[in-house]
């Protein structure tokens, strides 16, 4: 009886994974941060920090107004790892939408405008989830 | 329909099975609960993290050395960690107190160091009961044939050797471990014709 049980939910899993994967090489022909093809630069501050184009623009779509917060992240290397990290945010107010980048270790949160954005507890809620908060970046969309 | 498929058969297994576990502790006011099922134990272990760097919590098991059930209470508390912007490494520190006796316990250390792509993990326990101590000690390699992202399914593909001094033998043999949101499972089958099962939810 275990043995089916697990069969039987293995094979829908197993088939998933590959369908994941053939999902996967279409939209990234890469693992990593070192292939720049599909990344945005953008300028705060006279600082430049790269972005998934195609993930930023997607992110964005929904928004009106907003401040995005851009974390750099550590530590932030598996999905089962990061989701205290949605979870947490999501209870912040004015919150509008998140996205993790497991692949860049980057964390976007878009809040209302009248949001006052605070890094150190920014810091101390990324930490709370084990993780640690190395930068920060703030665009607005006007 | 993909979500649908996979979550059903999970939570059917999660239901009829009882439950189980990855990391030890959670974010901080995070709960999980776990089911763990091999040839010593079987088991549903339930954990609150009031901090991300220790959990306390209760196991209800059937012990399959003694064949009889009881609980532990159990605590574990994060003893190192080192992020970096590819990898994390954990030791943690493991222990237990029987609900059969204070000194029915047990205490262990857990470690683990992964990248997206690669993990190794071990573990090292001293189980103390009232018929005959043993200890049980593992280590585990892996590979993610694939880098999902956020909120796909995951696939790790291990290898995982473990002993315990009531046999004194190395058993080694593969393990499946795939997780999705909040779900994982982890499971292993050796050549004593013997399934390793963890389950886990966390929320």
């Amino acid at each position: 009886m275990k043995r089916i049980l697990i069969s039987v939910f293995l094979l829908p899993s197993l088939a998933l994974a590959g369908e994941h994967q053939m999902k996967h090489d279409k939209h990234h022909s890469h693992d990593g941060p070192e292939n720049h093809e599909n990344h945005l630069h953008k300028m705060v501050d006279g600082q430049e920090f790269q972005l998934d184009e195609e993930r930023y623009n997607k992110f964005v779509a929904d928004l009106s107004t907003a401040q995005i917060a851009i974390l750099s992240v550590q530590g932030m290397v598996c999905d089962f790892c990061a989701r205290g990290i949605e979870k947490t945010f999501k209870k912040d107010e004015g919150y509008q939408n998140i996205d993790v980048d497991l692949s860049n270790g980057k964390v976007l949160i878009a809040y209302d405008m009248a949001v006052r954005l605070d890094r150190s507890d920014i810091e101390k809620k990324i930490l709370s989830n084990g993780q640690n908060l190395v930068d920060m970046q703030i665009l607005t969309i006007p | 329909m993909g979500i649908r498929f996979f979550i059903l058969p999970a939570i059917l297994t999660f239901a009829l099975t009882t439950a189980l576990s990855a990391r030890p502790v959670s974010y901080t006011g995070g709960s999980t609960v776990m089911y763990f099922s091999d040839e010593l134990k079987e088991s549903v272990y339930y954990h609150y993290s009031p901090s991300y760097r220790y959990s306390l919590g209760l196991e209800w098991l059937k012990d399959k050395v003694q064949n009889k059930n009881y609980a532990y209470l159990r605590y574990t508390h994060l003893l190192n960690r080192k992020n970096t912007q590819t990898s994390q490494r954990n030791l943690y520190f493991q222990s237990g107190i029987s609900s059969e006796g204070i000194d029915r316990n047990f205490i262990g250390l857990h470690g683990d160091w992964e990248t997206r792509r690669l993990f190794t993990s071990f573990g090292l326990k001293h189980v103390q009961t009232d018929v005959k101590d043993y200890t049980e000690e593992y280590i585990q390699l892996g590979l993610a044939p694939y880098l999902g992202d956020y909120g796909d399914l995951h696939t790790w593909i291990l290898f995982k050797a473990k002993r315990n001094s009531l046999t004194n033998e190395w058993n080694s043999y593969p393990v499946l471990k795939l997780f999705k949101g909040n779900f994982m499972v982890e499971l292993g089958y050796d050549e004593n014709d013997e399934w390793d099962a963890h389950l886990m939810y966390r929320f």
